[in-house]
């Protein structure tokens, strides 16, 4: 105390007012400190107390939230097979980059797409836009497609190398790869990704943003068996959106399979020989099932290859394809429509001998040509020409020469020159031939189909706001005019000829299965309606097609050892040229054998007469069709699954 | 026999015992804090915790080492020390490395040199012994404004590295000094009218991203995978701690990364995840025992000069204690500042173990007069 006596002593000679001995200040000042310490930790204590004993279980939720993580898990796609069980489809594993936008640190945004760039050489714009994007939209975790189609190895090194970059991951995705070839595409079709506009609706469905869906043939059309359900897998994950482990799974149920009613060697032989008579032009072929409807081969030409729009797309072939004139990505079969020249003679026909305008025996002259005088003024005369002066004809001989005098007669009939003929008339016309399902999609399995047209007046006036005339009436009853069909209808028309009236619906796909092999569709015939002609009457008509085809203008269909039934068409279309004619499709429409019809055929060629180019190519598949090696052999060694 | 100038020779094993248990705890909280990223400590030297405990041993060293050095020789070394640190601190900013958009580290012999820890310590020595000198001059504006000068140099050098919370550090050793050092009221309240009126200015002239750290402290939801992703997740692990924790080496957040910086700026908080609120508490009873023993240090010191010293270094050690647990908890504004004795990080570690060497000093340095008086 004596050093501290001093100081005081000192301090109060200098300073009169210092009343307290400073040591005890400075001890005071201690003790505030002290107490500040213990105040601060208290307030430490209480905020940590508030926090983790008051709010403890919420926060211990959000920290569960925060690692876990609902994962969809993608049903593998169901698998599609031919009618003998042969394999078409396989899944394949496609290796993709892709980012979560959630698991990129928002600073970092700008270092990750840079790295993006380098390693796979995205433009950064890009990868920062779809990172925004995806922040921006109320799902940043599902994964964004920064770059697809990447080969294994390349998957692999960069998986390592993606270790850097938070949120950018490699994902394995099932692809289709068509092993059918391309002469399957147009009825397999393909699946692409599920564009950004239908992505709102198809949410619902379980559908993810950067999923893949079928877009066209049997691939779109099955959707709904193809894709299975999906799972859900919650994941534990760590922050930069690592998979640490499952922790609970539903697995997802895998698509169903389907098998096709084409049969995969006579749809590769029918193309062959399509391709060989088409010569580089646009073609179809349609082999059915007369009894049951299902489809063995359905070929349109130019081909495509399915493969190139599945998965990565190739964007210069499909380039190619959209600039393609002849366009290969469409099915010509069904979605294109064409005039069917006198293959429309069997609706014609079948009218007529229905209604009693004609019978097998009602005989009409042809002197190549009839002339028809104005209804106004009967100096005006016009000409509808016959493909050639063919004499008189009964029914058979009408329909086996495919007379076009003989089918004006019928029906427009003929009221001139002292002749008086009722014909059907377009309306009765118009009636039958939408009772063989012209004039509106045949609901085939595949999207896409084309109406086709039959016109009559009121359609006519409607279109080009002119009144129907006797020459619309005479144009009509030979298929031609304002006449329009597509390949698949016209199958079915001569199925119904072939079967005795029963209208089918085309189908691709005979039987859906699902993963354990249990039938979920089972292969029975959808009939659409029954064509209003008696079997006496279809009857005639098969015979008289059966004798186009033994003498008639359809000889060149004929297969030795068959008896083959059909009718050739030879339709004109596009401007006329100088001599009167016109560029022509050739049209072949028939069904074997001829007294037990068991397939229906039908082949158009772009630019052709039917006679001398669809009647033989007709003839070759029929030819293959029945004198193949049989397919049960085929059957016999597929693998199960296979149709029985 | 006169033992007026012999050393007590005293050695405050509380004091010690207290500052290796809190580095011990630093320890463990590193080593389950680099689990992920290290795995477990098999790359010997280079894992977190083996540099940890050599910069600890490197402290104990320094501690032993200043303790046997009388304190009193560095009152004219002072000046030279300060300098020096202020050098350290221009140097830094010439030639420094930089992390994280700031240059705080010199590389010395391998090892990251934090000069701004130093100088703490080098300014609190030189403000201890600017007010001992001056002792009978309180009063005196001058004396005030040169002390105040003393610690605004090295804080404004900090500052512009920048590093707000080691500036703001610095202004806090100053206040504490003297206010122990006797500065007389009316001088704070002077002060802290000029600090309330130039507040708002600062605000407005500070960096960007120290007003965006500010906002983001007030609305960390706005952007909860960007600015605010560290306060809301260390909230999270905190709170999900409880009670009792998630066991060590058991805290999800941790384990999976939910937290960032989480051996340096956020260790508190896994310590608080997987120990809970009772190994938070343990972690407070240190840190009090630790700050006590320093104040009796202050309390039992000979002279103004240490007295002075050890409340610098009880000021800052508590100041970083409140601020670094405070940025965990939410209950400060995210501010770089590390956890004393338990963050990872050296240049910390060394430079408080020297220092409370060098109260071992002043306790084991006093004349023990006070047995004759």
């Amino acid at each position: 105390m004596g050093l501290l006596t001093t100081t005081r002593r000192r301090r109060w000679r200098s300073e009169q007012v210092e009343e307290t001995d400073p040591r005890q200040q400075v001890s005071r000042r201690l003790w505030a400190m002290r107490i500040a310490i213990l105040i601060a930790f208290a307030v430490l204590a209480g905020q940590l107390a508030r926090l983790q004993l008051m709010r403890g279980s919420e926060f211990q939720q959000r920290a569960a939230l925060n690692q876990l993580r609902i994962e969809s898990v993608i049903p593998s796609r169901g698998l599609i097979y031919d009618r003998n069980g042969q394999p078409v489809v396989e899944n394949v594993p496609g290796f993709a980059a892709a980012v979560v936008a959630a698991d990129v640190p928002k600073d970092r945004t700008l270092e990750i797409a840079d790295g993006v760039q380098r390693l796979l050489g995205v433009p950064p714009l890009e990868t920062t836009l779809k990172i925004q994007q995806a922040r921006a939209s109320n799902d940043p975790f599902t994964p964004v497609i920064l770059k697809e189609g990447l080969d294994q190895t390349a998957a692999f090194h960069l998986r390592e190398a993606l270790a850097a970059l938070p949120g950018v991951q490699i994902v394995v995705e099932p692809v289709r790869r068509y092993v059918g070839g391309p002469e399957l595409a147009d009825v397999l079709g393909y699946t692409g990704r599920v564009d950004e506009d239908d992505y709102a609706a198809l949410k619902d469905e379980g559908y993810l943003a950067s999923d893949r869906i079928g877009k066209a043939g049997v691939e779109a059309a099955y959707e709904t068996y193809l894709r299975g359900a999906t799972g859900r897998k919650e994941i534990e994950k760590d922050a930069s959106g690592r998979e640490i482990r499952v922790l609970q799974q539903n697995a997802a149920t895998p698509g169903n399979d389907l098998t096709l009613s084409i049969d995969l060697d006579l749809q590769r032989k029918t193309t062959q020989l399509v391709t060989d008579a088409a010569h580089g032009g646009q073609a179809a072929a349609i082999v059915m099932d007369v009894h049951t409807g299902e489809v063995l081969a359905l070929v349109s030409l130019p081909l495509y290859d399915n493969n190139v729009l599945s998965g990565k797309i190739d964007e210069a072939r499909l380039e190619q394809y959209l600039a393609d004139p002849k366009k290969p990505l469409v099915n010509h079969a069904l979605s294109e429509q064409y005039a069917p020249g006198s293959i429309f003679k069997q609706v014609t026909g079948a009218a007529a001998l229905q209604e009693g305008v004609a019978n097998p025996s009602t005989t009409i002259v042809s002197n190549g040509y009839i002339n028809v005088p104005n209804e106004n003024d009967p100096s005006i005369v016009y000409t509808f020409k016959d493909w050639r002066t063919l004499g008189a004809l009964n029914f058979y001989g009408g329909v086996a020469m495919s007379s076009d005098v003989y089918f004006y007669y019928l029906s427009g009939g003929y009221h001139a020159y002292g002749q008086s003929f009722d014909g059907l008339g377009v309306d009765r016309l118009a009636r039958y031939a939408r009772a063989f399902g012209l004039g509106r999609p045949t609901g085939i399995d595949i999207a896409g189909e084309a109406d086709g047209n039959i016109p009559d007046p009121a359609w006519k006036k409607k279109t080009f706001g002119d009144d129907w005339r006797l020459g619309d009436t005479y144009n009509m009853g030979i298929g031609q005019g304002f006449v329009a069909v597509t390949p698949i209808q016209m199958v079915r028309v001569t199925a119904a000829v072939a079967n005795g009236g029963t209208l089918l619906t085309p189908r691709v796909v005979r039987e859906v299965r699902d993963a354990q092999g249990h039938v979920i569709v089972p292969a029975t015939p959808v009939i659409a309606s029954q064509v209003p002609v008696s079997a006496a009457n279809f009857a005639i008509l098969r015979d008289a097609m059966t004798q186009a085809v033994s003498w008639g203008s359809a000889n060149q269909g004929a297969v030795p050892g068959i008896r083959v039934a059909g009718k050739t068409g030879t339709a004109e279309f596009g401007p006329r040229f100088a001599d009167g004619s016109y560029e022509t499709h050739a049209w072949f429409s028939g069904f074997a054998p001829a007294d037990d019809p068991q397939i229906a055929v039908t082949v158009f060629l772009e630019r052709g007469v039917g006679a001398i180019d669809a009647a033989p190519l007709a003839s070759k598949i029929l030819d293959y069709y029945f004198h193949r090696p049989r397919p049960q052999a085929a059957a016999a060694a597929a693998p199960a699954g296979g149709a029985p | 026999m006169n033992l007026r100038n012999t050393p007590t020779r005293e050695f405050d094993y509380i004091l010690l015992f207290s500052a290796v248990a809190l580095t011990a705890y630093g320890a463990l909280l590193i080593y389950s804090g680099s689990l992920t990223t290290y795995g477990s400590p098999s790359r010997a030297f280079s894992h977190p915790v083996s540099r940890q405990l050599i910069f600890a041993a490197a402290g104990l060293l320094a501690m032993v080492a200043l303790s046997r050095l009388d304190y009193r020789l560095l009152g004219p070394a002072s000046v030279a020390l300060y300098v020096l640190s202020i050098a350290g601190l221009i140097f830094v900013l010439a030639l420094g490395s930089s992390a994280y958009g700031s240059r705080r580290w010199i590389v010395l012999g391998g090892t990251q040199v934090q000069p701004s820890e130093i100088a703490k310590v080098c300014t609190t020595i030189m403000l201890a012994k600017f007010f001992s000198d001056n002792e009978e001059r309180m009063k005196s504006v001058r004396v005030v404004a040169t002390s105040l000068l003393i610690a605004a140099v090295p804080a404004a050098l900090v500052l512009v590295e920048p590093d707000l919370g080691s500036a703001i550090v610095f202004a806090v050793i100053w206040l504490g000094v003297a206010v122990v050092a006797g500065v007389r009221p009316l001088h704070f309240a002077a002060l802290a009218g000029c600090v309330a009126a130039v507040a708002p200015l600062v605000y407005r002239l500070g960096h960007d991203y120290q007003r965006a750290r500010f906002e983001s402290w007030l609305h960390p939801d706005r952007d909860p995978l960007g600015a605010g992703f560290n306060i809301l997740q260390a909230e999270i692990s905190i709170g999900s701690g409880g009670l009792l924790g998630k066991g060590f080496t058991h805290g999800t957040q941790t384990q999976l990364d939910y937290l960032r910086t989480q051996t340096t700026d956020y260790v508190f908080s896994v310590g608080a995840e997987e120990l809970g609120f009772a190994g938070a508490m343990v972690l407070f009873a240190l840190f009090v025992v630790l700050l006590f023993r320093c104040l009796r240090v202050a309390n039992l010191a000979d002279d103004a000069f240490g007295r002075l010293i050890a409340v610098g270094v009880v000021v800052f050690i508590l100041f970083q204690v409140f601020v670094n647990i405070g940025v965990n908890i939410r209950l400060v504004p995210v501010t770089g500042v590390p956890l004393p004795l338990v963050s990872q990080g050296g240049s910390s570690l060394v430079t408080i173990l020297g220092s409370l060497g060098l109260l071992q000093s002043i306790l084991g340095h006093r004349r023990k007069r006070r047995r004759n008086s």
